[in-house]
């Protein structure tokens, strides 16, 4: 026997390693080998398992709708021939309001008409293209099994119909779009829609179900330039949309034409991405998606905000409305919602819950580092304009305005700092000259000075962005303060001051 | 009164207009130019491997045929009679914009007739001693513009293509011959009608036009498997492929017309 | 006075057959096509030689090096699943698609060389402006390459007494059971 070595061998022992610690009853290991387990044996089976035999009873008629709105759950338990009768047909249509395009429709709207079948139904697809159609189209369905998913067997001319016959074996949410040449050109012209084909058992029950889908346009004019615009095969090659949208216009899904729901309800939205060339963000403002079947495939994730949603694929969301508003859908590559028109809204109404979401509930004003109230500074503002401004409300303002912005460097008790900031407090300098402190606090000193017999030689920055109140009422404050005692300072006198001394360079007027 | 003056001489203009381009439409319409020969790159290749196709030189109609024109074939023929001709030959929609089997209304006289099929058209050019192009020829001269014999690489050109291409179809097509004559004299090849060339039942295009050809299915297609579009860049041009190789023999649209060619004097095809 | 009307109306039923043949064919059969075949013994027809039996028809052309002897082969097997007095009911008509080196000559070595019975079969060659008209009335697809290739589709198609389609086939390597099965039905019917 040979022996086991390296990589092998680790593999190995780990995997007799979590066999054992399982018998063991070891809980983490024996959790996550449980359900990486129980995951391999609980696919769906695809295609292999997908084939439920022949159809039974009577054919029955597809019923088609058109977005945003999809058909009743199918709620049959058992395959059935379902016959569809698709029709194209190219129409001119608003875009952006007052602009008009030439779009290539499946059953006259953009996206086409939403498809619901059973996973093993027998589908009879009749593909018919108006005689007034100028190209001949086809079908590509993603949950077609067989060459072109139905393309090669549905090319048609315009004024004639195509048959082919398919067995969905594939449970999922599919785009579905025309593949006649150019495939671009007919893609972005709005040639896509979904087909939606329930697993076996249904999907559970839920209140709202919606059908949305997002493409990208590319028009000759700029967005929003008026008339009519014809498409833009560089744009579409260079991947530079004019354009992108939900359901094929910019007003499909707003203002009247929003989607709505109650609070209360779970609403399920059934979501593509037709391109031609762009993936989709999705997200809804404000939501979070419950339940989010990835890819439209069988597996859901929990609580997800944003999705990615491949061009030429589909996702499905499921989420609990608590709160009334209005939902925005959006492409979250962010300009394209608010500068190429990717929104939509999902009108919810019903009664408020603030233990949810309050709204606003409170308005002030922050200060920033300014943590003083300035009452009485508004209170002396408001008696200087009546004229009964007394000194006593000039030194009350004035102490409030010096805390916060003087006290930095003469610091709350007007002290100073040795050696760096000369006090305020009995400060000789200070109570000598009232025209002198006005310029000062108003032009900045620097030099010398000696204040109660110390030298200083620091840098006093203008503080002439006070205007001439807080000036007079800070000078009043520290004439008046810590062992000072002065008369006020007036407004007046400050302006004098201001008027016939020049500021220093970069001060304030 | 001197509006009312204006008013009376721009409608007379556009009535004299209406007339002209009816008269001219009606002083071209048997007329045919010569294409020179030549070689040039086609989307749909001769030969596997091969892109440029020789066209041997060969008289193309100035415009498409009219319905006035079609009328006094039909006359003369009534084997081709709507109602009478065999549904293998014309589906049931054959000249189905006719008020009736014979004649057209005056203003589809000198519209380019429509709703005609491959085997109608044949049997028409036929009777005139000529024959449909085919697609190698046809290509060949719609390539041309007013002063170029291959425009193809102008995106202009391109672009005016894919304008008619977007437009739904029109309820009142315009009469023949009033698009700028080609460089050969030729007009109405592009912006008018779709039109029917000999091989159309033969461009061998699958019919998912996504088809690499990669996968020749040798007994399918004895020889080369189906044909790959050349030159995706030609995309205006492949759409008038793809449109051609949708179509049945049989089959009739509202915006499919044709022409005639004749092989150039002393030549045979 | 009686004997006469007697001896009219058993001519006439004589006649009728005669008559009834020379009748238009059919709105939707393929014999409404004039066209003109010359066949490997030089003898001329239209499309309709083979009227009034069931008939499978094809198009090919004797340098053709795969798919035409697989055509071929693939009606040989088709017909030889008939019982014999089904097979003698049965015509095959194969028709070139390049008149211009398929002489009478060449053809009759191609039959030759597949042993064909030249009782049921024949193969022709059109004039050359009724190719593409044969061709289109049987959807079959062809393109010249140059040097006398083609690229070309293979259908066998089958034909009812009046030159009406009833089937086609595109499957040459073996036989297609559904398409045998309407072959049997049309000549069991007869």
């Amino acid at each position: 026997m040979k022996p086991i070595n390296g990589l092998r061998g680790t593999a190995l022992a780990l995997a007799v390693l979590a066999a054992l610690s399982a018998c063991n009853g070891e809980q983490p290991h024996a959790a996550g080998a449980a359900v990486s387990a129980a995951q391999a044996t609980q696919d769906t089976g695809g295609s292999a398992r997908g084939d439920f035999g022949p159809p039974q009873g009577e054919p029955i008629k597809a019923v088609l709708t058109s977005p945003p709105n999809v058909p009743p759950p199918v709620n049959r338990k058992h395959p059935a021939k379902v016959i569809v009768d698709l029709e194209v047909r190219e129409l001119d249509m608003e875009i952006s309001e007052g602009v008009k395009y030439t779009f290539w429709t499946f059953g006259g709207t953009v996206p086409g008409s939403f498809i619901r079948i059973r996973q093993g139904d027998t589908v009879e697809f009749h593909l018919k293209n108006h005689p007034d159609s100028k190209m001949p189209h086809n079908i590509d369905l993603h949950g077609v099994t067989g060459p072109g998913g139905g393309a090669a067997s549905s090319f048609t001319a315009p004024g004639h119909e195509s048959q082919f016959t398919f067995k969905a074996l594939n449970q999922g949410l599919f785009i579905y779009h025309c593949a006649t040449a150019p495939v671009g050109m007919h893609v972005a012209n709005g040639m896509y829609g979904l087909i939606l084909v329930e697993p076996p058992e249904g999907l559970s029950k839920v209140d709202r179900e919606y059908y949305v889908v997002q493409g990208d346009y590319y028009t000759v004019g700029k967005y929003r330039e008026k008339g009519y615009q014809a498409f833009d095969m560089q744009k579409a090659i260079d991947e530079n949309p004019t354009y992108v949208l939900f359901n094929g216009a910019e007003s499909a899904l707003v203002g009247a034409n929003a989607l709505k729901a109650n609070v209360g309800e779970t609403v399920r939205l059934y979501v593509g991405n037709g391109g031609p060339n762009l993936v989709s963000s999705f997200h809804v403002i404000g939501e979070i998606f419950d339940k989010l079947w990835f890819e439209g495939g069988t597996r859901f994730q929990e609580n997800v905000q944003t999705t990615l949603i491949p061009a030429g694929g589909a996702a499905i969301t499921e989420f609990r409305l608590e709160v009334p508003g209005s939902y925005v859908l959006v492409d979250h590559s962010i300009f394209r919602a608010f500068n190429k028109g990717a929104l939509a809204i999902l009108k919810v109404d019903g009664a408020e819950d603030k233990s949810i979401y309050s709204g606003k509930e409170v308005d002030n004003t922050y200060l920033g580092d300014k943590a003083v109230s300035l009452a009485s500074v508004s209170e002396a503002s408001q008696a200087a304009a009546s004229g009964t401004l007394t000194k006593e409300q000039q030194i009350k303002a004035g102490g409030s305005l010096y805390n916060g912005t003087c006290s930095v460097c003469h610091q709350a008790n007007g002290e100073g700092l040795p050696d760096v900031f000369p006090p305020l407090a009995k400060s000789d300098f200070l109570m000598a000259d009232k025209t002198r402190a006005i310029t000062v606090v108003l032009n900045g000193l620097s030099g010398k000075v000696t204040v109660n017999g110390k030298d200083f030689t620091s840098v006093m920055p203008p503080m002439s962005q006070l205007n001439d109140d807080e000036v007079a009422n800070i000078l009043s404050y520290v004439t008046n303060s810590w062992g000072n005692q002065g008369p006020a300072v007036s407004p007046e006198e400050v302006a004098k001051v201001r008027a016939t001394t020049q500021r220093p360079q970069g001060a304030a007027h | 009164m001197m509006n009312r003056a204006r008013w009376l001489a721009a409608a007379f203009g556009l009535a004299a207009a209406q007339l002209g381009a009816a008269a001219f439409a009606d002083a071209i319409a048997n007329d045919f130019r010569p294409i020179p020969a030549g070689r040039f790159e086609s989307v749909i290749a001769p030969q596997p491997g091969v892109t440029a196709a020789d066209v041997r030189a060969f008289d193309l109609a100035i415009t498409p045929v009219t319905n006035a024109q079609f009328a006094a074939f039909v006359r003369a023929q009534p084997a081709w009679r709507r109602g009478r001709v065999a549904p293998l030959f014309a589906d049931t929609r054959y000249l189905a914009h006719w008020p009736d089997a014979e004649t057209p209304t005056p203003a589809q006289a000198q519209q380019p007739v429509t709703q005609v099929s491959w085997f109608a058209a044949r049997a028409y050019c036929a009777a005139q001693g000529g024959r449909l192009p085919t697609w190698h020829e046809w290509e060949y001269a719609a390539a041309a513009d007013a002063t170029r014999r291959d425009a193809r690489a102008d995106p202009a050109w391109r672009q005016r293509l894919l304008d008619w291409y977007a437009q739904p179809a029109d309820e009142l097509l315009p009469a023949v011959g009033q698009s700028p004559a080609n460089v050969y004299g030729v007009r109405d090849l592009h912006g008018l009608v779709w039109e029917w060339v000999d091989d159309a039942g033969s461009l061998m295009v699958s019919a998912d036009n996504r088809d690499q050809g990669d996968d020749p299915d040798l007994l399918k297609f004895c020889g080369s498997g189906a044909v790959t579009m050349e030159q995706k860049d030609q995309y205006a041009v492949l759409m008038r492929v793809a449109m051609l190789s949708s179509l049945k023999a049989s089959y009739t649209t509202a915006t499919l017309g044709f022409r005639c060619a004749r092989d150039a004097d002393g030549e045979s095809r | 006075m009686k004997r006469r009307t007697t001896i009219a109306a058993f001519l006439a039923a004589l006649c009728m057959p005669i008559l009834a043949v020379a009748a238009e064919p059919p709105a939707d059969s393929i014999y409404q096509l004039q066209a003109q075949l010359t066949d490997q013994s030089g003898r001329v027809s239209g499309l309709d030689v083979f009227r009034g039996e069931p008939v499978l028809i094809s198009m090919f052309y004797a340098s053709c090096p795969n798919a035409c002897p697989t055509l071929i082969a693939a009606m040989r097997r088709l017909e030889n699943r008939l019982e014999p007095a089904q097979r003698d009911r049965l015509r095959v008509l194969m028709i070139s698609i390049d008149p211009k080196h398929d002489t009478p000559e060449k053809l009759g070595e191609l039959a030759e060389r597949h042993h064909a019975d030249l009782q049921r079969w024949r193969f022709t060659r059109p004039e050359a402006a009724d190719v593409r008209g044969i061709a289109a009335v049987l959807d079959i697809q062809y393109r010249e390459l140059g040097d006398g290739e083609f690229n070309h589709s293979s259908i066998v198609t089958l034909l009812d007494r009046e030159g009406r389609i009833v089937a086609t086939t595109q499957q040459v390597l073996r036989a297609d059971e559904e398409f045998l099965g309407k072959l049997r039905a049309l000549i069991g019917a007869l």
